[in-house]
């Protein structure tokens, strides 16, 4: 019988499901509700994850909740696009704003593993200035951190995640040898190469986590091309089937189909537990600290509805700040249609990438930008056909007969962090009685600016190698960040370097919300670098004592 | 800390019987039964050089020249099949490798001291085949983007294949100049005594090889320890063997032999090795209709064992025919 992931909570009784062996289980440890372990972690993702194993290595009782099912890649996933909706986070939210979010797919997992379950693997680091941009760029924020600390954690999660990447990195400061070498680049990736190179920009493999010879128990990348709807194989290195094992085994426990709707307080002020929705009924898990990782909208969402008579504006919030700075990246594309046969799909979609406006200052807005490859699946290709260029019926299926021809680099941009792009809670409620979010974005000058010179130089880049019959995709975006952002004081942030709350002493926040700004490049590399920094943090904290202030 | 990068099961099971194996045949390497050294000679009575001494090398060679066009013919197979011969001179490696084979079997067997005009012909046109070649696969190379670019090195035409079969050809060439020896005198090729040719070229072949591995296997990572073995040991037979070669002869030579043997052990377990990769790709050998083309080439190690045993060829004309 099949058990289904998305009902029934599968890490019960003892065991987890082992990801790496069909039908197969992994002993797991549990501790009982009432009493107080030593972290509860909520979220699992790329900041969850790295968390759950470090601290549970390092000796800790920690539980991670996770609203998500806990899949098993090598029987739950299809190949097959429609079918795998069931990996994003696809409850109501309310958007509004002048450039409302398109919610779903593009944005939230909800899994055991979190988004990193379903992304597309590109794992990039910040350029070094943008921790200190409003010193040195002269915009946005400045981060806590020194960019020579992070460098280290970068390293510690290419690591831990097996990022296959070019030999040596074109752009930044000199990095270590990434563990797996870069993956065969595809005829899509080859056009962004050439036309890069027409340009006299330097282009590179993207480093990406999805290994290019086996690892463990996970083969290498099939480059069927899957990714973004899970990967079938485990050659994707998600949390779920690197950080989460590594926590099993160390002694945590996971509780996937777990919803947790309140973070509990005690009368000193101190957060004590967890009251989470798991298999019909709502129940309570003591915890002497707790992590909140839910990604840019659940942990706002989250903050304000643990809210009470003496945090009444939620936990964490005497700044005002939670659910403020909201931040995603523009995502626009051109793409066009080459006469050889390109089969873009074949492969991880991003396979080659420039960052040169990353690192090239001489441009007339802030922030930067990197461009990369595509590679969209038919189904998904047809919706950005039909909802961009408003192509329909005869029309559309001509186009589509293009497919396997047809070439796209896309843009991943810096928006500018702005406090009125903002999560706050909505009247509405969900199927738990919860609150809903209410995700208010609009696009700012500086926003527009970059994302027209960026549709500019890849239109060309792609004129300068013979691509015809050129469009744009002007309305995409991606990835989130902002809504808890961590800072120098308690007055203009949320939570300081350590990810630690300026508020309540023990309760963290480490996920893509505490960015102060979100940088030209995917997140989530920093993010689980940051984790494993945090984890540190607080093993250094605890044994100093400075825990218990 | 949990394990997630080394393989659970059975492919840990075979790798570690494989590895005991392995090591098991390289200490028998080490214990068996050594060729008696050469009686000791005084300067001025220099012994008879033996007719059947250099058709026994001849044949060795073309031994070490057929089993290098094997590994060449199976490994070009399956490439230029995953290739999908889009151009129609991917199929000379077959037709090359294929005669180089046959014409070694041919030599192996024979037991006359005279060249075989076929044979010679054949081995002198594949040589030349081999440069040839070379020179398609850097052409390839330099015209993808990037040119001569990791990527390009990597996932483009291999560079050492074509020298492969071109060495094939070339031990079988010498090999007939060995073969055609008049009675009593010490076999020379080019003017110089073909032990110490052939090990020259035998030593140079090796370390060819082990540039052709380290490449790949830095390009799949190092990611099982196994890995490092074909770019560490062979490097040491090419350097005694070189030394062998271009050292003073007559003398008895465990070290290099030793060394040579374990090389040409290592050709062998190398293709079990490749076969366990094959099996840890996504389905394992159930899938080996894809695997077999995407995982490690399983006839590409025994390269070395060709090589080696040139080398040890090269060792007994030394031995058998010191020139000094
Ligand atoms: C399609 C797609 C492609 C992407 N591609 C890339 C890429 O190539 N490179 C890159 O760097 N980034 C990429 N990203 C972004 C990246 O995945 C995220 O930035 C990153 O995973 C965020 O990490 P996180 O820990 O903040 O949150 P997530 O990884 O999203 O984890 C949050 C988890 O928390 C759970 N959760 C939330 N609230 C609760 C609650 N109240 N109770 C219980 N559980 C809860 C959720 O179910 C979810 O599983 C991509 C994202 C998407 C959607
Ligand atoms: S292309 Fe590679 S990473 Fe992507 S789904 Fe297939 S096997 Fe997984």
């Amino acid at each position: 019988m099949y058990d289904n992931p998305l009902t029934t909570p599968r890490a019960t009784h003892g065991r987890a499901p082992d990801v790496f062996h069909p039908g197969g289980w992994v002993p797991m440890r549990e501790y009982p509700q009432r009493e107080a372990v030593d972290f509860v972690v909520i979220g699992t993702g790329a900041g969850g994850g790295p968390l759950l194993a470090r601290l549970a290595e390092r000796g800790y009782s920690v539980i991670g909740f996770d609203a998500g099912p806990y899949f098993r890649p090598l029987e739950d996933f299809a190949s097959d696009e429609t079918s795998q909706s069931q990996l994003f986070w696809t409850d109501e939210r309310l958007v509004d704003g002048a450039n409302p979010l398109k919610m779903g797919a593009n944005n939230s997992g909800r899994a055991v593993g979190g988004s990193t379950v379903h992304y597309a693997m590109v794992s990039l680091r910040f350029r070094p200035e943008w921790f200190r941009s409003r010193t040195l760029l002269g915009y946005g924020a400045d981060w806590p951190l020194d960019w020579r600390e992070m460098w280290h954690y970068y390293a510690r999660a290419e690591r831990d995640l097996a990022i296959a990447g070019p030999v040596s990195y074109p752009w930044g400061p000199k990095r270590p040898r990434y563990p797996y070498r870069a993956h065969e680049i595809n005829g899509a990736a080859e056009v962004l190469a050439r036309g890069a190179e027409a340009m006299g920009y330097q282009w590179s493999e993207t480093p990406l986590a999805t290994v290019s010879a086996p690892r463990g128990d996970s083969p290498s990348c099939v480059y069927r091309g899957f990714c973004r709807v899970g990967c079938a194989t485990n050659a994707k290195q998600s949390q779920l089937v690197t950080y989460i094992p590594r926590a099993l085994a160390a002694g945590a426990e996971i509780r996937d189909m777990a919803m947790v709707g309140r973070i509990a307080v005690d009368a000193a002020g101190r957060a004590c537990g967890v009251h989470y929705h798991r298999n019909g009924a709502w129940h309570f898990q003591a915890a002497r600290n707790v992590i909140v990782a839910g990604y840019a909208i659940e942990t706002p969402r989250l903050l304000l509805n643990s809210a009470t008579d003496r945090f009444r504006n939620g936990l964490a919030n005497s700044s005002g700040l939670v659910g403020r700075y909201l931040m995603t990246q523009s995502n626009q594309a051109v793409y066009g249609v080459m006469d050889d046969m390109v089969r873009w799909n074949k492969g991880p979609p991003s396979l080659t990438i420039t960052e040169h406006w990353n690192y090239n200052d001489r441009k007339d807005f802030h922030g930067g930008y990197c461009w990369m490859a595509q590679g969209p699946l038919p189904v998904e290709w047809s919706a950005a056909m039909s909802t961009s260029r408003r192509l329909w019926g005869a029309a559309l299926r001509e186009k589509m007969g293009d497919y396997n021809h047809q070439v796209g680099l896309k843009m991943v941009g810096e928006m500018l962090p702005h406090l009125d792009n903002r999560v706050t809670l909505a009247d509405e409620t969900d199927r738990y009685g919860l609150p809903i979010a209410r995700v208010t974005y609009s696009w700012h000058d500086n926003d527009k600016a970059m994302i027209q010179h960026a549709l500019g130089e890849m239109q060309r880049s792609l004129e300068l190698v013979g691509v015809r019959d050129l469009w744009r995709q002007e309305n995409d975006t991606n990835h989130l960040a902002g809504t808890a952002r961590m800072g120098f004081d308690r007055e203009t942030s949320v939570v300081d370097a350590d990810c630690r709350s300026w508020d309540i002493p023990n309760l963290w926040i480490c996920d893509g919300s505490v960015f102060p700004t979100t940088g030209g490049v995917n997140p989530s590399l920093t993010i689980t670098a940051l984790a494993l920094r945090t984890a540190d943090r607080i093993c250094v904290q605890a044994r100093t004592g400075e825990m218990r202030k | 800390m949990a394990n997630t990068t080394s393989p659970s099961g059975a492919a840990r099971t075979t790798l570690t019987l494989l590895g005991s194996l392995t090591g098991a045949a390289l200490l028998g390497a080490l214990h068996s039964h050594a060729r008696p050294p050469p009686a000791t000679r005084s300067p001025a009575k220099a012994p008879v050089p033996d007719p059947a001494a250099a058709n026994r090398a001849a044949r060795r060679l073309n031994r070490a020249a057929g089993t290098l066009a094997a590994s060449v013919l199976f490994d070009s197979t399956v490439e230029h099949y995953r290739g999908q011969f889009q151009n129609r001179a991917m199929y000379t490696p077959l037709v090359t490798a294929a005669m180089a084979l046959g014409v070694s079997a041919h030599g192996t067997m024979d037991e006359r001291q005279t060249p075989h005009v076929v044979r010679d012909t054949v081995y002198a046109l594949i040589s030349i085949v081999g440069l040839v070649g070379t020179g398609f696969h850097l052409f390839n190379v330099r015209r993808k983007a990037g040119g001569f670019s990791w990527q390009n090195l990597f996932y483009g035409a291999p560079l050492g294949a074509p020298m492969a079969i071109g060495l094939s050809g070339l031990l079988g060439y010498l090999s007939e100049r060995v073969r055609e020896t008049p009675p009593g005198q010490v076999p020379m090729i080019w003017g110089l005594p073909a032990g110490r040719v052939v090990g020259v070229v035998s030593g140079l072949g090796i370390t060819g090889t082990v540039g052709e591995a380290a490449l790949l296997h830095f390009r799949g990572g190092f990611h099982d320890p196994f890995m490092y073995l074909p770019v560490t040991m062979p490097p040491v037979a090419a350097i005694v063997l070189g030394r062998s070669a271009l050292g003073p002869a007559g003398i008895a030579r465990r070290a290099t032999r030793w060394w040579l043997r374990a090389t040409a052990i290592l050709g062998l377990s190398g293709t079990a090795f490749h076969a366990i990769g094959v099996g840890r790709d996504m389905g394992g050998w159930r899938n080996w209709q894809q695997n077999i083309l995407n995982g490690p080439p399983i006839p590409a190690p025994p390269a070395f064992t060709g090589l080696a045993l040139a080398g040890l060829a090269a060792l007994g004309l030394l031995e058998d025919h010191p020139d000094d």
